[in-house]
């Protein structure tokens, strides 16, 4: 009994219970959801996007250190940084595996989840969108499944284990198929909101690239975030430090690229130019909302300028814990953008659309406690599984070197 | 004498395999450019729901006159009682005052515009709406999965969710008509629907919609002084075609190149 309390009482036990309440708690919110439809949320016919998706959004884009690593391993044979491609792995699957519970629920019928696989609308970039992530998800089972099926419970069935090994070996094609049906999926999602003609706030060529190259830097921020994090939990390198330098300089300079795109594209729109319809939504959130706040603090200044400092000043990114700030800055400030993103055109409806403006200048939005549940939820998940990853297969040491 | 493993896929192989997808990538869509191309899904819908009768081309389009319309909210009721959409707020057919630059009030009514390139039907994910051959924009709520990106992509707000299942009685029964359609399910969007089941079954009596009441949306045959005109843009002795050729008219936002089918009159036209 006192060796029991003393187990319940070890941090990794009050974290692990920690995150069983958060998924209990998505539970309940699940259900509710499926038991009453989406009226239990606080989205409605002005709105009916809201934090689901931009969780979904976001869980896609952290995922896709995934298939940055494995292309860079096992695509073009960088070997150096062949370290990081299992825990990139495990993070890409957990963020897809949070994104696709979060759609689930937040069709209005999710009894026909599988319809978007047997009905096809080509023309449709939701479409596009849903098969890319429905077979890299796939990709990802495969690429997860080796590392899971090495694990010493699973000698008893040598057969498995084996197929195991074999999937493995087929990493570097599932490695291309991933990255292509990748840099589809994470550009399209952000053409999602940029083909909506009636937008002018999104209607821009900008959003796919301004997508895929948040979600290259996050997703590869992310995933050295949390391996940094583990490192200095369990005091140990997990990764060698000259790996740990390059990719932070890798995610520094993708950052750059991106905020330069980013800010050409509002200097175009808003700055050297008046357009109409963007300039328009735009008086009306920062009347009404703290946009500005987010954009420019929240998402510029704290998400992109001071993390691309600490990882590209020398002094700094020697610094872990810099690190640590810096990386965990970058991953929140690509979710207040796919918030903002999402947000922005919904709030700001195209002015003069009768029916909307029935006097209606910004539409409004606040998640319920179901939905917030839900998210907890599906983050709690997400830490669980990472947790139980890390602790009880071989994310972090190296493979064997049984290549033959 | 130990030989270097080969890897299992060379960049070599890589870049052949991606060459060769590639290539086959494109082929496929060239192949099926057919069945998979916009003409094809609309045959899709046309096979589920035939979308006239005779045969016979038609272009259905409305006409709203905004100098004679006096805002009595018929055509608003009328569409809730025959399309059975008990809630208010998710009325397909909405009227609201509004007023001129140059202060003249008048009452804007706004069905769906079933625009010809519609928004909502290019990012559909399932197919579930689609423009039929007769211009109508049909909704299939079987198919429809409820993920909202219509109602995020219709730029004149036509769209409605059905947040929660419609279980309450129907106000604007029977005083302005009787359900002729079924009521939606939740979780699915709906919008105007033209009042394809009108047109529809007119046409199979040898009936000419616009003209006769049966054949005729619901909010067309409500009005009391004749505000809006439905008909066949293709006949020209139709109503519609009639006003269309008599009057000048606008239709909305049409810099968002939607192309819709409902043309409005301008509320300050000089009355004859």
């Amino acid at each position: 009994m006192a060796t029991l309390r003393r187990h319940l009482a070890e941090p990794l036990s009050l974290w692990l219970g920690l995150l069983l309440v958060l998924v209990a708690v998505g539970a309940v919110g699940g259900i509710q959801t499926l038991l009453h439809g989406l009226q239990v949320t606080g989205l409605n016919d002005h709105v009916p996007w809201g934090l689901w998706i931009t969780h979904d959004l976001s869980a896609i884009a952290l995922g896709a250190g995934a298939f940055t690593f494995s292309a860079a391993v096992y695509l073009f044979r960088i070997k150096s940084l062949e370290p990081m491609a299992r825990p990139a792995v495990l993070v890409g699957f957990i963020g897809y595996t949070c994104a696709m519970l979060a759609l689930f629920l937040d069709i209005g019928r999710p009894d026909r989840f599988w319809h978007p696989l047997v009905y096809w609308n080509v023309h449709s970039v939701l479409w596009e969108v849903t098969l890319c992530v429905v077979l890299y998800s796939a990709v990802l089972v495969m690429e997860v499944l080796p590392l899971v099926l090495e694990n010493p419970f699973f000698g008893r069935w040598p057969r498995l284990r084996r197929a195991g090994h074999q999937l493995h070996r087929a990493t570097p094609i599932l490695a291309l198929l991933g990255m292509g049906l990748s840099l589809l999926h994470q550009s399209s999602l952000g053409a999602t909101y940029g083909v909506l003609s009636g937008r002018a706030i999104w209607f821009k060529p900008s959003l796919p690239i301004l997508f895929i190259l948040s979600a290259a830097a996050g997703g590869v921020g992310l995933t050295l975030w949390l391996t940094i994090l583990t490192g200095k939990i369990l005091h140990r390198r997990l990764v060698p430090y000259s790996v740990q330098l390059t990719v932070s300089r890798f995610v520094g300079y993708t950052v750059l690229a991106y905020l330069y795109i980013k800010l050409w594209d509002w200097a175009a729109t808003s700055y050297y130019s008046h357009a109409p319809g963007t300039a328009d939504a735009l008086t009306r959130l920062q009347a009404t909302t703290p946009y500005s706040l987010t954009f420019w603090w929240w998402e510029i200044v704290l998400g992109l300028i001071v993390p691309a400092g600490i990882l590209l000043v020398q002094r700094l990114r020697r610094d872990d814990r810099a690190m640590l700030v810096g990386l965990g800055l970058l991953v929140f400030g690509v979710i207040v953008n796919r918030w903002n993103t999402t947000l922005s055109g919904l709030i700001a409806p195209p002015h003069w659309s009768p029916g909307v403006l029935g006097g209606v200048v910004t539409a409004s939005y606040t998640p319920t406690w179901v939905e917030l549940a839900v998210s907890a939820g599906i983050i709690g998940y997400a830490w669980l599984a990472f947790t139980l990853a890390v602790r009880y297969l071989r994310i972090y040491e190296r493979p064997s070197a049984d290549h033959a | 004498m130990t030989k270097k493993p080969r890897p299992l896929l060379t960049r070599r192989d890589a870049l052949t395999i991606a060459g060769t997808t590639g290539t086959a990538l494109a082929f496929t869509q060239l192949v099926i450019r057919g069945p998979l191309s916009a003409e094809a899904m609309r045959g899709i819908g046309s096979q589920t729901h035939p979308a006239s009768a005779s045969g016979a081309p038609h272009q259905w389009r409305m006409v709203i006159d905004l100098a004679e319309c006096i805002g009595c909210n018929y055509c608003v009721w009328a569409c809730q009682a025959v399309n059975d959409v008990p809630d208010e707020a998710m009325r397909w057919n909405v009227g609201f005052p509004e007023r001129t630059e140059n202060g003249v009030d008048f009452y804007m009514t706004r069905p769906c515009l079933h625009c010809q390139e519609a928004p909502c039907v290019k990012v559909c994910p399932v197919g579930a709406t689609w423009v039929r051959e007769d211009g109508i924009v049909a909704m299939d709520y079987e198919r429809c999965i409820g993920c909202r990106y219509c109602e995020v992509a219709c730029p004149y707000d036509s769209r409605r969710f059905n947040w929660r299942t419609p279980a309450n009685p129907n106000p604007h029964q029977p005083t302005w008509g009787e359900a002729e359609v079924e009521r939606r399910p939740r979780g699915v969007v709906e919008k105007c629907t033209f009042c394809t089941h009108r047109v529809d079954r007119g046409l199979s009596q040898g009936l000419t919609p616009g003209v006769d009441r049966e054949a005729t949306p619901a909010c067309v045959v409500a009005c009391p002084v004749g505000a809006r005109a439905f008909g066949d843009a293709l006949d020209p002795s139709s109503p519609v075609a009639r006003y269309l050729a008599e009057h000048a008219t606008f239709r909305l936002r049409e810099e968002f190149g939607t192309e819709p089918k409902v043309h409005y009159v301008h509320p300050e036209r000089r009355t004859t």
